[in-house]
């Protein structure tokens, strides 16, 4: 019913514009700022008004009667969260739109949702980040919520050093992170499944990894990686020390990718850098670029032949394996095993040899058509030489 | 021997069997039409006595290169067909299917590669022998009275040649060939009347599905036809006319047998082959990949014969209407067209036209300098020149 009188309403705004009418009510006759605001955000299309929120008659235009009643003007800070639940944690209430109504007791466990209960208004609250009238769906891409948005929305603060400072924290992690190979997926790459922070500190109930934990949450896309961390040395040395496992290599925000960087220098900031450790490290990664690239090597051999062309659709297929095997070999370096490193680099390596032997084969048999072509010519030589003969003995033979 | 006395009974046999119900002779009097024998073949006699007769006929001595241009035009034509014929065996002409029906042509067919191949350079050759013809009938003479028509013939052979090659090239539907043969149409649909008779054919003035389609139709049908068709006027023109002697040759003097053309003949249709593999196999075209409608790879240009038009259009100022300059090229067409009619009248054949031969050494000399200007603008490195 509200949503038949909404769309009626919206209607009508759009036929008429009278300025009273629109999801704002006669509100926005004061604050058309404020209407416009709404009138863009989820909450407007669903049938909300701004009475829900702030109370008041908004079926007036007398100021005294409309911010009459239960009106609150601008809620407190300390009182949104509570607000926005009065909604959002009603399970009846949330049932049509499938959306979860756990926000508000995830919040409290946050380190926001703590600190604002201890009394610190400064903390984030829900319109922090979802907006204050213009509150879009984070499936919207203008909303602040979107997963590209996420990194900047949290960084307003978290990227405000002076602000941070306050609560101890140094360092800046919102620059640290652009710099990271999620930051790049993801705000380059337009990977939407590259990490952004609520990825790994969680949504509503954000709060920074236990020590003992980043294997898990790092472990949320990163499973092979993992999977061999956990079975190797490594996990048992780290949290003996103290340290926080993944973070202990890759750092914590600005995660770049090892890459060509020689991977001793990494070992060496904690083993010597002459020790059998840092060795090991120099190994695996041998293993690996090697196997890298010999599969570029056939792959260009590929792309080489596709163009003469050559039927390379058998390859392409054999060399989408060999890749398979090399991206599982960057996983199993985590398990600190030369042997488990090499079970996929010798894999994806022979089948690169293989691919390039094959190629070379078929280009020396193209090769042959020039040895072809010098037969070819021999016969053609001997059949002219044969025509040349017969006009030359009937001519002989022709009288004059 | 006796095997072949057998052999032999029967094909006479079989000859003789047809002959009462066929005229044989008639049939291969319509090989003579495409230039294969150069005069007339008499139609009431035996095959077996016209064909002897035919080989024994006397050929003026100056029956030789190079007044073989117009019969490697046919050897050269013949070959394209033969290919034509078996890559149509395996193309597709539809854009979904093109670019890929190419590729199982050369790629998994067995000699697909080289059918494609000499079917490519054939055409090259034979457009590069109807420019040599051109110049050699100008600078030899051969366009004036009462040989015109050769002349005419000639030029439309030419234009037929090259609507030959640009039609099929765009059928490999490769980003290369969709993109050149794009920029040639963009040429021609400025020409007047021609143009717009063109745009109407193709469905627009965009190269598309439909575009394909239609290519493929002149390519195989309209345009070998039309190939043929002025094929049969040249010769047709050439036995009524004669052979024209050269350089102080008395007509008629040294005869010569056919028998003796009919073996020149094999060598050179042996030699022609032989050209058109080599060519194939030590430079084949490289294989481009699909077409691309939203990528122009740089320094694509039009068709090396569209090179003169593109470069004569491209050298006038924005404000000038393309209608017009495209006009102004027309008539320089038809200038060329109209050279033997601007000739001395045939009485006075024995000398040329001064004028007349270096109008038509302008004429090419403009060609050839459009030919380099359009091939030099927008190449991929720079600007224009």
């Amino acid at each position: 019913m509200i949503f038949c009188t909404a769309m009626a309403l919206a209607l009508m705004a759009g036929a008429a514009r009278p300025v009273d009418a629109g999801a704002a009510g006669t509100c926005g006759t004061c604050h058309p700022d404020v209407r416009v605001q709404f009138e863009r955000s989820v909450h407007a299309g669903e049938g909300a008004s701004c009475a829900d929120c702030h109370g008041g008659n908004p079926g007036t235009l007398e100021v005294a009667a409309a911010h009459g009643g239960r009106f609150n003007g601008r809620p407190p800070r300390r009182d949104i969260p509570l607000l926005c639940a009065s909604c959002h944690a009603d399970v009846a209430r949330m049932r049509p739109y499938n959306l979860p109504t756990d926000q508000y007791a995830l919040y409290q466990t946050s380190r926001h949702g703590q600190r604002l209960a201890a009394g610190d208004t400064r903390v984030a609250v829900c319109t922090d980040c979802h907006g204050v009238h213009e509150i879009r769906s984070p499936g919207d891409p203008a909303s602040r919520v979107a997963r590209r948005n996420i990194p900047q929305t949290c960084g307003r603060c978290h990227g405000d050093r002076g602000l941070m400072e306050r609560y101890g924290k140094k360092g800046d992690p919102y620059a640290d992170y652009l710099q990271s190979v999620h930051a790049v997926a993801l705000l380059e790459g337009g990977n939407p499944r590259a990490a952004e922070c609520s990825s790994c500190h969680g949504v509503h109930g954000a709060a920074p990894p236990g020590v003992g934990d980043v294997h898990r949450v790092c472990g949320h896309c990163h499973e092979p990686a993992r999977r061999h961390f956990v079975a190797g040395p490594h996990r048992a040395a780290l949290s003996a020390a103290g340290l926080p496992e993944c973070a202990a290599c890759h750092g914590n925000h600005a995660i770049v990718r090892f890459g060509d960087q020689p991977l001793e220098r990494v070992c060496a900031t904690c083993h010597a850098a002459d020790g059998p450790e840092t060795d090991l490290g120099g190994k695996m990664q041998a293993l690996y670029t090697g196997a890298r690239e010999e599969i570029s090597r056939a792959s260009g051999l590929v792309t080489q032949a596709a163009q003469v062309p050559l039927d390379v659709e058998d390859y392409e297929a054999r060399l989408e394996e060999a890749k398979t095997y090399l991206m599982e070999a960057l996983p199993a370096t985590h398990s600190l095993s030369l042997d488990e490193v090499e079970r996929f680099t010798v894999r994806a390596r022979s089948i690169g040899e293989e691919v390039a032997a094959e190629i070379h084969e078929k280009f020396s048999n193209l090769r042959m058509r020039r040895l072809g072509l010098a037969v070819f010519w021999f016969y053609v030589l001997l059949t002219v030489a044969f025509l040349v003969g017969r006009r030359r003995r009937w001519r002989r033979e022709s009288p004059p | 021997m006796a095997r072949d006395g057998r052999t032999a009974g029967i094909l006479d046999r079989c000859i003789d069997w047809l002959e009462q119900r066929l005229n044989l002779t008639e049939i291969f009097s319509a090989l003579s039409i495409y230039g294969l024998f150069y005069s007339e073949i008499d139609t009431r006699k035996p095959l077996r006595q016209a064909l002897r007769d035919a080989l024994d006929r006397p050929l003026p001595s100056y029956a030789r290169w190079p007044r073989v241009l117009g019969l490697l035009v046919v050897v050269l034509f013949v070959f394209e067909g033969l290919t034509g014929g078996l890559l149509a065996l395996y193309y597709r002409p539809t854009a979904e299917a093109a670019h890929a029906s190419v590729r199982t042509i050369v790629r998994d067919v067995q000699f697909g590669w080289s059918v494609h191949q000499i079917h490519r350079w054939g055409a090259q050759l034979l457009l590069a022998v109807l420019v040599l013809r051109l110049l050699r009938f100008f600078y030899g003479g051969l366009h004036r009275p009462p040989r015109e028509l050769l002349w005419l013939v000639a030029g439309a052979l030419f234009l037929a040649g090259t609507h030959l090659e640009l039609s099929g090239r765009l059928l490999t539907w490769n980003s290369l060939s969709y993109w050149s043969t794009t920029r040639g149409l963009e040429v021609l649909f400025d020409v007047p009347v021609a143009g717009d008779l063109l745009a109407l054919f193709v469905g627009g003035r965009e190269v598309g599905d439909p575009t394909l389609l239609r290519f493929y139709v002149l390519h195989v049908l309209v345009l070998p036809l039309a190939f043929l068709g002025l094929l049969y006027l040249n010769f047709a023109t050439v036995r009524r006319v004669g052979l024209s002697p050269e350089g102080g040759e008395p007509a008629g003097a040294g005869r010569e047998q056919y028998r003796a053309h009919a073996y020149n003949l094999g060598i050179l249709i042996t030699l022609i082959f032989a050209v058109l593999v080599t060519l194939a196999v030590l430079l084949p075209a490289p294989f481009s990949s699909e077409v691309d409608l939203f990528a122009t790879p740089a320094g694509v240009r039009p068709p090396w014969y569209l090179l003169g038009a593109y470069g004569f259009l491209e050298i006038f100022p924005a404000w000038v209407p393309r209608r017009l300059s495209a006009t102004l090229l027309t008539a320089l067409l038809a200038l060329v067209a109209a050279l033997p009619f601007l000739e001395r009248a045939p009485a006075e054949a024995g000398r040329r036209s001064r004028r007349v031969w270096i109008l038509g050494t302008a004429l090419f000399v403009l060609w050839a300098l459009f030919t380099l200007y359009g091939a030099l603008l927008d190449l991929p490195g720079g600007g224009t020149p």
